[in-house]
Parts: C-alpha cells; structure tokens; sequence
C-alpha cells in the first residue's frame, strides 16, 4: 500500500509542474482583444437595419488590387449624385470583410459638400475585401467591393 | 503626454471664386494604436489610442462628421469636398478615445 500511495503522490506532483509553467505563460502574455470588436455581417446589419443593399455602378471605390503594406491602404469612394437638397447621398461607409473590426469610418455627409467624394488611408490585416457602402437621403443603400491582396499585415 | 499634436488643412486649388467646389484634407499626427499591437522592446501591449469621431464646421454650420474606428492608418488623412460660400472660417475638430480633443481652423478667402 505504501509504494501504492508513493506513486500516487508523484503522478499528482508530475501534473502540478506540468501545468504550472504553462499557466504562467498564459499570465505573462494574455491574448490581444480588439477593442470593438464587430463581424462584417453584424457591421453591415447595423449599418442598414435588416435591409440589403443595392449592387451599383454610381459607386465608384477606388483601392490597389496589390497592397505591398497593408499598414498604409489608399481607398477614395467616389459617389454619381447631383447632391442637391432633395437627392444627395447621406453617408459612406468603408467596411473591410477580414479585419477584427469590420467598420473602417462612417462619413455623414452634406448637400453642402457639393460633391460626394471621401478619401483616406486603412489598415488590413490580410488579404480581404474592401467594401464602401453608401447611404442616398431617399434611405436606399449602394455597395461596390474589391478584394485587395496583402502581402505583410498591418494590424501588428 | 499632453504635447500638441501637428495638423494641417489643405485646400486644392489654392485659389478659388465663390460658390467653387474645392478639396478640402485634413492631416493629423496620431499614432492610432489598435489595442492589439505590441512593443518589440518591452513585449508588452500597446494600450488603444484612437480617434473616435471628426467634425468639419464651415461658417458655425456643421458640414461632415464622421466616426471612426481603430482601423484607419497611423497619421490619417480625411479627404472631403466643400462648397465655398463667401468669407468665413472652416475648423476641424477631433475627439480621441482618451478624451483627447484637437482643434484646427483656416480662414476661407474665395477671390473674385
């Protein structure tokens, strides 16, 4: 019985040590978490509550197809529209499919603008597509994509 | 760290009439840290410093604001178009997540 317990003993003892350091590696380095962190999908269903958006030619969105940074990416969406009071496009929105927030910015827009046209500079973590959604005044929503490809991430 | 960030406003054309369409960019130094980053010497997370939300107001009149998100690049750069509508002054106004908040202004001369 005495050998019995002895082994016992230390098989409990092998586990303790067997997990210890593995616990304190996970302490040292908690895993990253995005801050807001939102899923393409849900983004886009927020955005438009429940409806579904248009496939139009009036969107013009403009990204390189090869992105050799994916920290600095060019994306300027450019809107067909006489932005007038009664018929201008309300917001833009630049979504990415594949980064841990899908949303990118939302720009509320004018007829004082004169012209429906945003332009700036995102970061993406791979290689993904690249989505401007637009919202017109009338409540209809018009979507262009590209898919861009990354060679290096940039969402370190 | 309360040092004054740099930021500029550029118009294009440089010269421009009355009731003229011009582009207007605003660029700011931010460093725009996700949250998920980390420092390659320390190896510990760089804390999320972001801009939250950027407002364009021409002559007390609100013509574009935006809210933004942790994925624009490191100093971004926002690109809109305005309408000029006499003399006046346009002023850019940013709000950080960390309650940061920067102000920059140009005055709007249209000539002829």
């Amino acid at each position: 019985m005495q050998r019995r317990d002895f082994f016992k003993k230390l098989g409990s003892a092998a586990a303790v040590g067997a997990a210890l350091p593995v616990m304190s590696f996970a302490a040292n380095a908690p895993k990253p978490v995005s801050p807001n962190k939102m899923d393409y999908k849900t983004a886009i269903d927020t955005i438009t509550g429940g409806k579904t958006p248009k496939k139009s030619s009036k969107v013009h969105l403009k990204v390189p197809e090869i992105a050799e940074n994916g920290a600095v990416v060019p994306v300027t969406v450019e809107v067909d529209s006489p932005m007038t009071d009664s018929d201008y496009v309300k917001a833009i929105h630049v979504l990415s499919t594949k980064n841990s927030n899908a949303r990118c910015i939302d720009v509320n827009l004018t007829p004082a603008n004169g012209k429906a046209y945003f332009s700036t500079r995102v970061k993406l973590g791979g290689t993904q597509d690249v989505v401007g959604l637009v919202e017109l005044s009338n409540g209809e929503f018009l979507i262009a994509s590209q898919s861009v490809k990354v060679t290096i991430g940039g969402c370190g | 760290m309360a040092d004054e960030r740099k930021s500029l406003i550029k118009i294009k054309p440089k010269r421009y009439k009355d009731g003229e369409i011009v582009k207007v960019s605003f660029m700011v130094m931010h460093p725009m840290a996700t949250g998920m980053g980390k420092d390659k010497k320390t190896k510990k997370i760089i804390p999320a410093k972001y801009i939250n939300s950027v407002k364009f107001v021409y002559n007390g009149k609100e013509i574009t604001n935006m809210n933004v998100w942790e994925s624009l690049s490191v100093n971004p750069v926002f690109t809109i178009y305005m309408k000029v509508q006499g003399k006046g002054k346009l002023t850019v106004t940013y709000t950080d997540n960390t309650g940061e908040v920067h102000e920059k202004s140009k005055k709007i001369k249209p000539k002829g």
